[in-house]
């Protein structure tokens, strides 16, 4: 019966809403923490230090699009402010690492309210376009003021005699620095979770399916709403801040609006609804260009797939590569034909 | 009781409630009316998702509409939509749950009104189960434990009936009726079938282009001469 | 006319290409409810397309050909074999796929040409005019000038012939359309077609006047936007004014030091101050069926 089925499958803790359980990804992520920088050449490990780092912008995007509806094509704009506040105290006080991108994620989510005010009333497409002139100008603004490095006044900036951000004590070398940012990363993907199975999970979910049910249940929407800006504009600050100690420097010509955008659509296409489409999502964007130009094709000649890949996701597997990966799981797994 | 007094409403040019007045009192109370009559305006003027030109409404000692939208479910009204709006990925108890987020409960007190509420509707064994896959009836059903939970004052059902099966009908009836033996709590429903309204509404009120037609017990109000004029638009002599 | 009329032409000359953008943006938007972010990228392919025959040795007229082509096909493309899939999707998914559309073809654009600073060279830049004083290259002028051309043309198109008359049921009301029995695909397909036309009109004019480079002038789209979003995303007119104005802000703000590093950012700052006015006063919005 209908009924029995779809009990047995929320029961049937190996699928569901949650995809895996937290066991396995724990267990992996440890795996490849371990493993990884001793198998990777130096210039792979960078690489993969900035795909662990983009899969938190990546669960960034992820959180607002499946939870509010929300389409931001600013994340990596919201990196760039994140960046900006860690680097600028790392030059500039002697405070710890982990406190400098901790307020560099407390800026980016004050500059997130600061927009989910105006966006709050738009919806969909309009405030899809917010984020994307945001980002625009971002891109402009942070070209002015650069990136601080170690240069005199409040932009910090030196145009000779550049200085390099300090890694964390606990991890100054690269290799170790991989494992830090496995670490806070999985924090970061933690943090999600907590608010998803809680009352925000329930009330963003809600609000999402309708506005106005969400008030009749008493859910304060605006209050919400602008959480989940704060939130998301955190986790992509705090990785922004992971990216300023990675190459311990950042570049402003790295933050167009343009990388806002291809990191949203590759979001999409990994799949915003598990927290390993995420991961796809950062493979796609760093490590599958790196692995192109190795090859000799040109890195960029992979958007050809990229895009096809958005316009199959939107049309026929809304889930992305994440969700079919787990419905083929799940199927697997059952024995028997589950879902569609 | 809920006093309303001189409700008015317009949307551009046209009036959608024209100065409703009325005093509703009994444990369940039908509001009826053709297509446009304006009777999910007045829902939504009680929700508060519009704002009404003038007029005022009291409910049980409290001036309702100086509370915002979302602190009104707190004070104890609550809603159904004529389309549900059960949220398909969360569970049954998820999404009735939710309602009671909101309140400062224990998580032993929240547990005991979800349980109540869940066991009201004949859901307790499907309290695990993804919305998705449950049927029209159960998803209403959900709503509608959703509505109950906790110690709310007024349920405001927008035709909870609209795609259900007589059977399904039957069961809605019983649960409507015992509704304020659950938990206490006033009910209003909006629906078009009339031996719904006739079956569990003591007194029933009737709109017709936004404004009031009559309003007192059911049955002499489905008796009243204007009321079927209303619905076969014809003047009957009297 | 000193040193105002000076940046006032530059603004215009600048502003002319934002407003070219725009116009054929919206007019699709209205046509078929999709905001094309591909819209740069086929102007893009265009451009590159063009300057390759040039390449080899093609006159310009040919050059001219082949972009307008590409920018028809693949527009018309895109409408006929991929739009139809998402015609019943919220707007913002409908962009969203467009903007997959684009990803692709700067894709394809990085495979065939390696990245490698170009320039695209037009017969009309060795043309030059007096305006008012100022010297504009023929190219800007036909910029200007193809603006408003188009701009006019589609209001008359609009308001008087048949077709136009049949895109602006579509954009009112689908259904309604559909009951009044305006054959939707058709008018569509030529609405995209036209759409195609203005992208490669624009690419080749911004490859000619800003930068012949793959990526800059697919993500051009996104200052363009700036136009349309004061234009409500609807009104062709609004649109185009709003193009000249963004383009005589950006220009007068060289005069102004304190802002003149943030001119180019003159579009950004203009579309969200519009957008927040607009939205000035809604309440929350209401999702979901309610």
């Amino acid at each position: 019966m209908e009924l029995a089925s779809s009990m047995s499958r929320s029961n049937d803790e190996t699928v569901g809403r949650h995809g895996l359980p937290v066991f396995w990804p724990a267990l992996l992520m440890f795996v490849v923490a371990i493993v990884l920088p001793m198998v990777a050449a130096a210039l792979w490990l960078k690489v993969m230090t900035s795909v662990v780092i983009y899969a938190l912008t990546a669960a960034s995007i992820a959180l607002l699009y499946r939870k509010l509806g929300q389409v931001s094509l600013a994340q990596v704009a919201f990196m760039g402010c994140g960046g900006w506040v860690a680097l600028r105290l790392a030059h500039g006080t002697t405070l710890p690492f982990e406190l400098s991108i901790l307020a560099g994620g407390v800026f980016a989510a004050v500059v997130g309210m600061i927009f989910a005010y105006p966006a709050l009333r738009m919806r969909g497409l309009y405030l899809a376009l917010v984020t994307l002139m945001a980002a625009g100008g971002f891109g402009i603004l942070v070209n002015v003021t650069q990136f601080p490095n170690g240069g005199d006044g409040f932009m910090g900036f030196a145009v000779k005699s550049v200085s390099y951000m300090p890694r964390p004590l606990l991890a100054q070398s690269d290799a170790a620095y991989f494992r830090y940012c496995i670490a806070v990363v999985f924090l970061g993907f933690g943090l999600i979770t907590l608010h998803e199975r809680g009352k925000p999970g329930r009330a963003w979910s809600l609000i999402r399916k309708s506005e106005a049910a969400a008030m009749a249940v008493g859910i304060n929407v605006t209050g919400y709403k602008i959480w989940g800006f704060a939130l998301s504009g955190f986790l992509a600050g705090v990785a922004g801040g992971l990216l300023a100690g990675n190459l311990q420097l950042l570049d402003a010509r790295s933050f167009p609006p343009a990388e806002s955008v291809m990191i949203f659509a590759l979001t999409i296409v990994g799949g915003a609804w598990h927290w390993y489409g995420a991961v796809i999502a950062a493979l796609l964007y760093r490590f599958v260009p790196a692995l192109l130009n190795d090859v000799g094709i040109s890195g960029d000649a992979a958007y050809i797939i990229f895009g096809a890949a958005l316009i199959h996701a939107l049309m026929t597997a809304p889930r992305g590569i994440a969700g079919q990966l787990t419905d083929l799981v799940s199927r697997l797994a059952s024995g028997r034909r589950e879902g569609r | 009781m809920i006093s309303i007094r001189d409700i008015t409403v317009s949307f551009g040019g046209v009036t959608a409630l024209n100065k409703v007045t009325v005093d509703l009192s009994d444990k369940v109370v039908g509001i009826i009316g053709p297509n446009g009559a304006g009777k999910t305006t007045f829902l939504n003027v009680l929700s508060g998702f519009v704002t009404p030109k003038s007029g005022s409404i009291n409910a049980f000692g409290t001036e309702i509409l100086g509370l915002a939208p979302h602190r009104r479910s707190r004070w104890g009204l609550r809603r159904s939509f004529q389309k549900e709006q059960v949220v398909d990925e969360l569970t049954v108890e998820e999404n009735v749950g939710v309602v009671l987020d909101s309140l400062p409960l224990t998580s032993g007190e929240r547990e005991q009104y979800l349980a109540a509420a869940l066991e009201f509707t004949g859901l307790t064994s499907v309290r695990h189960a993804r919305a998705a896959g449950l049927n029209a009836f159960q998803r209403r059903m959900t709503e509608i434990a959703r509505c109950a939970a906790g110690k709310p004052k007024v349920l405001m059902l927008d035709e909870p009936g609209a795609g259900l099966s007589q059977n399904e009908v039957d069961v809605l009836r019983r649960t409507i009726s015992d509704i304020h033996v659950f938990n206490g709590a006033m009910t209003l429903l909006i629906d078009h079938d009339v031996d719904l309204i006739q079956a569990v509404c003591s007194s029933t009120m009737v709109l017709d282009f936004g404004s009031l037609v009559t309003s007192g017990p059911t049955r002499e109000v489905l008796s009243d001469p204007r009321v079927r004029a209303v619905y076969l638009g014809v003047e009957e002599i009297a | 006319m000193g040193v105002y009329g000076l940046f006032l032409v530059s603004g215009l000359a600048v502003g002319a290409l934002y407003a070219l953008g725009g116009v054929g943006l919206v007019l699709l938007n209205r046509a078929t409810g999709v905001l094309n972010f591909a819209y740069g990228a086929i102007g893009a392919l265009g451009a590159m397309s063009a300057w390759q025959v040039l390449q080899w040795g093609y006159p310009e007229p040919l050059a001219w050909v082949v972009c307008l082509a590409i920018g028809v096909a693949l527009s018309t493309g895109y409408g006929v074999l991929i739009a139809p899939g998402l015609a019943h999707r919220e707007p913002v998914v409908k962009a969203v796929a467009t903007l997959g559309f684009g990803i692709a073809i700067l894709g394809a654009m990085n495979l065939l040409w390696v990245v490698n600073p170009r320039k695209l060279t037009l017969a009309l830049d060795s043309v030059s005019l007096n305006i008012l004083g100022l010297r504009m290259t023929g190219t800007r002028l036909l910029a200007l000038s193809a603006g408003i051309a188009i701009t006019a043309g589609m209001g008359i198109f609009l308001a008087r012939t048949r077709l136009g008359l049949m895109m602006r049921t579509l954009a009112d009301d689908r259904q309604l359309a559909a009951v009044l029995g305006t054959p939707i695909r058709k008018v569509e397909t030529i609405a995209w077609g036209f759409s195609g036309f203005l992208a490669a009109v624009t690419g080749m004019l911004f490859g000619d006047l800003v930068r012949l480079d793959p990526a800059v002038l697919t993500f051009i789209v996104i200052p363009i936007i700036a136009t349309t979003v004061v234009g409500r995303l609807t009104s062709i007119k609004v649109t185009f004014l709003a193009g000249l104005v963004i383009g005589i802000i950006e220009s007068f703000l060289t005069l102004y030091k304190p802002l003149a590093p943030f001119r180019v950012a003159s579009p950004f700052i203009v579309a969200i101050l519009v957008l927040m006015w607009l939205q000035r006063g809604r309440r929350l919005t209401f999702a979901g069926a309610d």
